[in-house]
């Protein structure tokens, strides 16, 4: 049960940490475009936030407009 | 407000109030461990592991009060509302030092076995000299990952983003991951706990926290339910009498409140008065708790601007806040409850002359 558990926590972080990296580099310009440009202190700041919220912003990601 | 994110938006008295905090946890840290030291000694001596992961776990506990404190309190004491500006970096700051204590920890007590020590963690039953069968443990893990979650998603770009409500609900956690450490601790450390200074602390910060929201609220309620009289109607909303306003000082505000719905700020600028919606667009902050800086209403919980003329933010920001209809009319000021759309401008009311 334990190991269960842990075994899709650790999977849903994985895909999120993934996911992160390409979010701050790409994605994120494209759901907020006041992130245009923004700076790598910010991208790095909202990392730990992409990788737990990654399906809303996988989401918000496909239905940005570009 | 938002023309292009930062990382941090530094400002002079941030970077002051993140010293203290980082200066804060180290004393605290440091007097523990020298206190500890002294205190256990000989047959009660305990591992130098066990020493930091009691003086980061109660570092915790005390910040997370202070986090919980801040707000009722700067109700009561405007002048401390310059520390809920940051209370998010005492937030970060309060996860990062929970999470050094669970870090530990994982380590500690459950990196020697066979076990994987996630697994040991969520498996284990307090059978290391404590005396709980409740899964102490795993109540600090939940509130430690609520301290991570609204950590991570701490940041502007996150409130825009999440959208105000979901963002406000995740940040109502903060509530359950206080209740979850508090159970932490009883069924931990207090159950192996033979002097009654621990339990008292507690029990005081408990109802310290408690008694603070309680009053918070109370004072709220009688703000939400002040008497208020209609005179007219028109097709766009009732006047409001606003009564004397010779105490509403210069450049502040008076809240009003009408029916229980949104509150309205009246704002004093010279002998002008004018009205917006007392909600501050960033993350509602009480508007007619801030003041008029620089010709703007200034929010003060993180400083967000508008004009008082159209409720605006000036250029380039774009925010916009909804105004209200006020007026000067035999002697009296009156007040349209109905909020104007956001951004739309309204002529400002002057003082009555008896009452300048
Ligand atoms: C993964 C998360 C956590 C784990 C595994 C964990 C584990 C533990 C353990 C094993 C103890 C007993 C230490 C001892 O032998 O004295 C303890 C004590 C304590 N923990 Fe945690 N904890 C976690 C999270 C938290 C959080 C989030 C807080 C507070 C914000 C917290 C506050 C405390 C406090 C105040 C104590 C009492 C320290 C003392 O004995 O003086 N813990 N924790
Ligand atoms: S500036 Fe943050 S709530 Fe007003």
């Amino acid at each position: 049960m334990a190991e269960w558990i842990l075994t899709i926590v650790a999977a849903y972080l994985l895909v999120g940490g993934l996911f992160a990296i390409a979010f701050v580099s790409a994605g994120v310009s494209r759901v907020d475009h006041a992130a245009k440009g923004a700076p790598l202190g910010f991208r790095l700041l909202i990392l730990p936030g992409a990788a737990a919220m990654w399906p809303l912003m996988l989401l918000r990601w496909i239905r940005s407009d570009g | 407000m938002s023309v292009g994110y930062k990382a941090v938006q530094w400002t002079h008295s941030k970077k002051v109030y993140d010293v203290v905090i980082v200066a804060g946890v180290l004393l605290y840290l440091a007097t523990f461990i020298i206190v500890g030291k002294i205190a256990w000694r000989g047959d009660r001596a305990i591992s130098d592991e066990i020493l930091l992961i009691r003086a980061l776990g109660t570092c915790a506990i005390v910040m997370l009060h202070i986090v919980l404190a801040i707000g009722p309190l700067a109700r009561f004491f405007p002048r401390l509302s310059p520390l809920l500006y940051n209370r998010r970096h005492l937030g970060v700051a309060t996860f990062l030092v929970a999470a050094a204590h669970g870090t530990i920890v994982l380590g500690y007590y459950h990196g020697f076995g066979r076990l994987n020590p996630f697994v040991s963690l969520l498996t284990h039953d307090a059978d290391f000299g404590v005396a709980s069968s409740l899964p102490f443990q795993l109540f600090g893990a939940m509130a430690l990952v609520i301290l991570f979650i609204m950590a991570a998603t701490s940041h502007d770009f996150w409130l825009r983003n999440l959208s105000a409500r979901t963002w406000k609900s995740i940040h109502m956690m903060v509530y359950a991951c206080y209740v979850l450490v508090i159970a932490h601790v009883m069924f931990g450390a207090l159950q192996a706990e033979r002097s009654s200074l621990y339990p008292a602390l507690l029990a005081a910060g408990v109802i310290g926290v408690t008694a603070l929201h309680v009053a918070a609220g109370l004072r709220e309620r009688r703000i939400d339910k002040q008497p208020w009289a209609a005179i007219d109607q028109d097709k766009k909303g009732a006047w409001i009498d606003l009564g004397d306003c010779r105490d509403i000082p210069n450049s502040r505000a008076r809240t009003v409140c009408v029916d229980g719905r949104p509150r309205i700020a009246v704002f004093r600028n010279g002998d002008d008065l004018c009205a917006v919606q007392s909600v501050c667009a960033h993350q509602g902050g009480p508007l007619a708790e801030g003041k008029i800086i620089d010709g703007c209403i200034t929010c003060p919980w993180h400083g967000w601007q508008y004009r008082p003329e159209d409720g605006r933010s000036p250029p380039p920001f774009e925010e916009r806040i909804s105004t209200h209809r006020i007026r000067s009319r035999d002697g009296r000021l009156e007040l349209n409850a109905l909020p104007e759309p956001p951004g739309t401008a309204v002529p400002p009311a002057r003082l009555p002359e008896e009452m300048t």
